[in-house]
């Protein structure tokens, strides 16, 4: 019975004009997306890896140099682009796409893309994201709204049921209808998507990303059945298909485009982050505490002091190391826990910001699932934090492999010492492994949560309203 | 004639408690919208307050430290001397370039939270000192805020639509519009009447509260254009609102249901106020796609490499295009700021098409959005909005220019300095040249707000007059 209910309302909407347009334009704009998103990937990522390499051939080209100077010199981080990344750009746009590794500093990402694209950005981009958050749910709502208030103003209701159709099987049998019918925009989208991140990920990482793409479709189907579960919940509760329609639009508005921003707006006010200026005064003063370990001050004669107890000689000229690398490597490590401190506090901000906007999507759950699709495409706030620190990591490495280069092997004299390409071969290329997909679902367990208890909730909440539903 | 009916819709309207609702609920969000916009002003005000008294405290210290250097009662090295041009023009002597917000800044942070609003000018290149961005965590700037211009651009069509989707096709489906139309009066009379208050109500309540709104939250509405931009605001809310209403009056003139004039009206916002400027955006970066900057980034250390390995033919070459800031005496080496000089001097020179090939595909776009936000009010009003409020690409580029030739002068001032090897005395902290930012010309300002008023204006009357003539057609009865 529940199959033959859903049989007739999928016939139904197939030969609804009104769906057939809607759902042509939804399935053009999303695989359009879909195409432009891999197409965009292909170049940023393309430019992103012959940089990555040509940055690297520069370190090993330097010539001879002091190892200091090679240090100043560092190297570039390019952000990879993950194949994910097409579906939905996530805060791509919005995060500094390089970042420069080099003595003394941990830098700031730089070059956000969207200062070089003009104000129209501002309305949102064209991903596949944007279609699936925004328009499908929308399309849901208006092939769902009047499930239950159509029936009824059309006089079919009461027919329906004293045949003996249950209201529950006439619920679930309208889900399935709806859910065939999405299914036949979806899912040949879906091919395409996953035909795209195959091409896009390459034969090594297609493994990498499957999980990712399985946890993102869970997601939003999560997602979307709770939208289904909702509409079919209003259109058995309100009075009118009219008053069914007004409700599901005002939701699906506050949703989608109040939420977001008013989330942000409370965030940024319950959890206010530091202007640049100050965080970079802030981190200046703590770092002034100490010595940048290139003048002899009273750090270095600490510093000096201990080494001679330490290797038992009693002036500087005998002892077996470089004071300048001493210097220089203290001096970094100094530095190090002010970097460490001053940006996990701002990340700390940040991470406290979005548990506000978590907050903000157990009544919005369109903010669960833009944070979920963020993560599982790799484009979130998070992933963009593990790659800034593996980044860091690795600047911290090529620091000590030059101090250590300076303390163990440059002469005590103070005559200048030239490294050579043996130095800079020591220095592994960066090599940055993306986290797992288990590693996304663990961060984004509550959002996770979140679209799961709005889905099962739908689901009763649209049983109640059935039960309930009034038949005149 | 007209004012009767109007009347009497007032108190259809007064009847019904709906209406009043929204009513509220725009205006909640409009003085929400406006305290968010006060607050971000707020915001970067105080930073520059805390930029300009931390240059100068520093100066001060700077001044104050000299004379003990001069007297040898401190030690110093050649890095940190602030006597030295090329330390001083690096560190303890830079200034600050500040394009502080507008006087009507409140209404729309616009592209104001991408783009710097300071600048800490240097000897340097300019890339060294272009990149202060504001420090705000990326969803934020993904989501964009709630401010005035989110509530006109996206709430009050929604809003307008809610009091006017059933301008029509309620009177009909309640069997009034029958009875209506038996006295001498015309439907298009009837709905000039109903259209008229409405707009009436919704936009005046719009423009009255967002003025009121930003006016408490602390604008300088006697600055100097202010009057005439918050003229500008009102023209170009009044012209966005009518676009909306001329719309709901069309699709009602279709003679269709209210839930299909529900259903459309809904479409139709989606598609001005979502889609075509989504797809706008992927047109433009199609036809002008801006290379990743990881290019310039390669292309800067290319030339950066190159013209170090060069460094003192550099000089060399450089002294001979500018004898006139030759070493007063000659002989030694050439010293680590002199050749810097030149380096980053040759650097920049090698850089420059590729900055210039990046701004001429930023400028690409812009011209093609500028030719097709016609095609969505919503664009439109965006740029009018930005524009307005002196947070557009404009003033920020605006901002640029003048910081480069700020920057210009700022090397003028040191480069002769650092090649002469002169030493600087804590009076020549006086001269150093200052910046002082220019707000646009209004003229031109207006110009642009001009062309976005007459473009919103346009569809107007492109949706209006169809609409009229099928008012005489509309089917009354059945």
């Amino acid at each position: 019975m529940t199959l033959l209910i859903a049989r007739k309302e999928l016939t139904e909407m197939v030969r609804d004009g009104r769906f057939r347009v809607s759902g042509a334009i939804v399935f053009t704009l999303l695989a359009g997306a879909l195409l432009l998103g891999w197409q965009n990937y292909r170049e940023v990522n393309a430019q992103h890896t012959a940089a990555q390499q040509a940055s690297r051939a520069q370190w090993l080209n330097q010539g001879k140099k002091n190892p200091h100077s090679a240090a100043h010199y560092g190297v570039y981080a390019f952000k990879p682009k993950m194949p994910l990344s097409l579906v939905d750009h996530g805060t791509d746009s919005y995060t500094g796409v390089a970042v420069w590794l080099e003595a003394h500093k941990q830098n700031e990402f730089k070059y956000r893309p969207a200062q070089d694209a003009t104000a129209v950005q501002r309305f949102g981009e064209l991903t596949g994201a944007t279609v699936l958050q925004l328009l499908v749910p929308l399309l849901i709502v208006l092939l769902s709204f009047n499930a239950f208030s159509g029936e009824r103003e059309l006089g079919t209701l009461r027919q329906l049921l004293s045949l003996g159709v249950s209201q529950s099987q006439l619920a679930t049998g309208k889900a399935l209808g709806v859910a065939a019918s999405l299914g036949l925009l979806l899912v040949p989208a879906a091919l395409i998507g996953s035909l795209a991140i195959t091409a896009a990920s390459g034969q090594g990482d297609i493994m990498a990303s499957l999980p990712r793409v399985g946890w993102m479709a869970l997601s939003y189907l999560l997602y979307f059945g709770a939208f289904v579960g909702v509409s079919l919940a209003v259109s058995a509760w309100a009075p009118s298909s009219r008053a069914a329609l007004i409700i599901l639009l005002g939701f699906w508005m506050v949703n989608g485009l109040i939420a977001p921003r008013a989330a942000s707006d409370l965030a940024k006010v319950l959890k206010p982050s530091p202007s640049a200026f100050d965080f970079d005064q802030q981190m200046q003063l703590a770092l002034a505490k100490g010595s940048d370990g290139h003048e002899a001050g009273a750090r270095a004669k600490m510093l000096e002091t201990e080494l001679l107890k330490k290797y038992k000689v009693d002036k500087a000229e005998a002892l077996p190391v470089n004071m300048l690398g001493v210097r220089l490597q203290d001096s970094e490590n100094h530095g190090n826990e002010i970097f460490d401190q001053s940006y996990a506090a701002l990340w700390d901000t940040f991470s406290q910001q979005n548990r506000v906007h978590q907050l903000v999507a157990l009544v919005a759950p369109g903010l669960a699932i833009r944070s979920l699709s963020m993560g599982f495409a790799g484009t979130d706030f998070p992933q963009h934090t593990h790659f800034a620190t593996a980044a860091e990591e690795y600047r911290r490495t090529i620091q000590r492999t030059m101090n250590d280069e300076l303390t163990y092997q440059a002469p005590n004299t103070g005559a200048p010492y030239m490294a050579n390409n043996d130095l800079w071969q020591k220095v592994s290329p960066f090599q940055y492994r993306a986290p797992s997909a288990t590693w996304v679902a663990g961060q984004q367990a509550p959002s996770l949560g979140i679209v799961g208890v709005w889905f099962a909730g739908s689901a009763l909440m649209a049983a109640w309203a059935a039960r309930r539903v009034q038949v005149y | 004639m007209l004012f009767r009916l109007m009347k009497h819709e007032w108190r259809n309207l007064n009847a019904d408690r709906t209406p009043l609702a929204i009513a509220l609920l725009l205006g909640l969000a409009i003085v929400y919208g406006a305290a968010n916009g006060s607050l971000w002003v707020g915001f970067q005000q105080r930073t520059i307050n805390s930029a300009l008294s931390e240059e100068r405290e520093r100066l001060k210290g700077v001044r104050a430290v000299i004379p003990k250097i001069e007297s040898g009662e401190l030690k110093t090295s050649p890095f940190t001397d602030p006597r030295l041009p090329q330390a001083l023009g690096r560190g303890p002597g830079v200034r600050y370039a500040v394009m502080p917000p507008a006087a009507l800044g409140a209404l729309a942070v616009g592209q104001s939270d991408l783009y710097p609003y300071y600048f800490k000018v240097t000897t340097g290149s300019k890339q060294t000192f272009l990149n202060s961005d504001e420090i705000e965590n990326p969803v934020h700037l993904l989501a964009g805020r709630f401010d005035l211009s989110f509530v006109i651009l996206y709430l009050f069509p929604l809003v307008i639509l809610a009091f006017s989707y059933n301008l029509v096709s309620a009177e009909k489906e309640g069997g009034t519009l029958a009875l209506a139309l038996s006295q001498p009066v015309t439907l298009r009379t009837l709905v000039l009447a109903k259209v008229l208050l409405r707009a009436g109500f919704v936009i005046a309540l719009a423009v009255l509260l967002s003025v009121a709104g930003v006016a408490v939250g602390g604008a300088n509405l006697a600055a100097d254009g202010a009057g005439v931009r918050l003229l500008y605001w009102i023209a170009v809310t009044t012209a966005y609102g009518a676009f909306w209403f001329a719309l709901a009056v069309a699709v009602n003139a279709l003679g269709r249901s209210s839930a299909t004039n529900a259903m459309s009206l809904a479409g139709l916002w989606l598609l001005f106020v979502v889609v075509i400027p989504s797809v706008l955006n992927v047109g433009v970066k199609a036809a002008y796609p801006v290379p990743s900057r990881v290019d310039l980034i390669q292309a800067t250390r290319v030339a950066g490499d190159a013209a170090t390995r060069r460094g003192a033919q550099l000089l060399a070459l450089y002294i001979e295009d500018h004898p006139e800031m030759a070493p007063a005496q000659k002989g030694g080496a050439p010293d680590f700021g002199t050749i810097q000089i030149a380096v980053s001097e040759a650097t920049e020179r090698a850089v420059q098409p590729v900055l210039d090939r990046f701004d001429a595909q930023v400028a690409g776009q812009q011209i093609i959005v500028d030719r097709f936000r016609y095609l969505s009010p919503a664009i439109v009003a965006q740029s009018a909005f930005n524009d307005l409020a002196g947070t557009s690409a404009h003033r920020y580029r605006h901002f640029l220019v003048q910081a480069d030739n700020y920057h210009r002068q700022w090397r003028a001032y040191f480069i002769p300095r650092i090649l002469q090897k002169v030493k600087l005395s804590a009076a020549d902290l006086d001269q150093l040249p200052t910046f002082t930012y220019r707000e646009e010309d209004l003229g031109s300002v207006a110009s642009r707000l001009q062309l976005s008023f007459f473009g919103l204006l346009f569809p107007v009357f492109l949706v209006a007059f169809p609409a009229w003539r099928w008012l005489r057609q509309y089917p009354i009865a059945g």
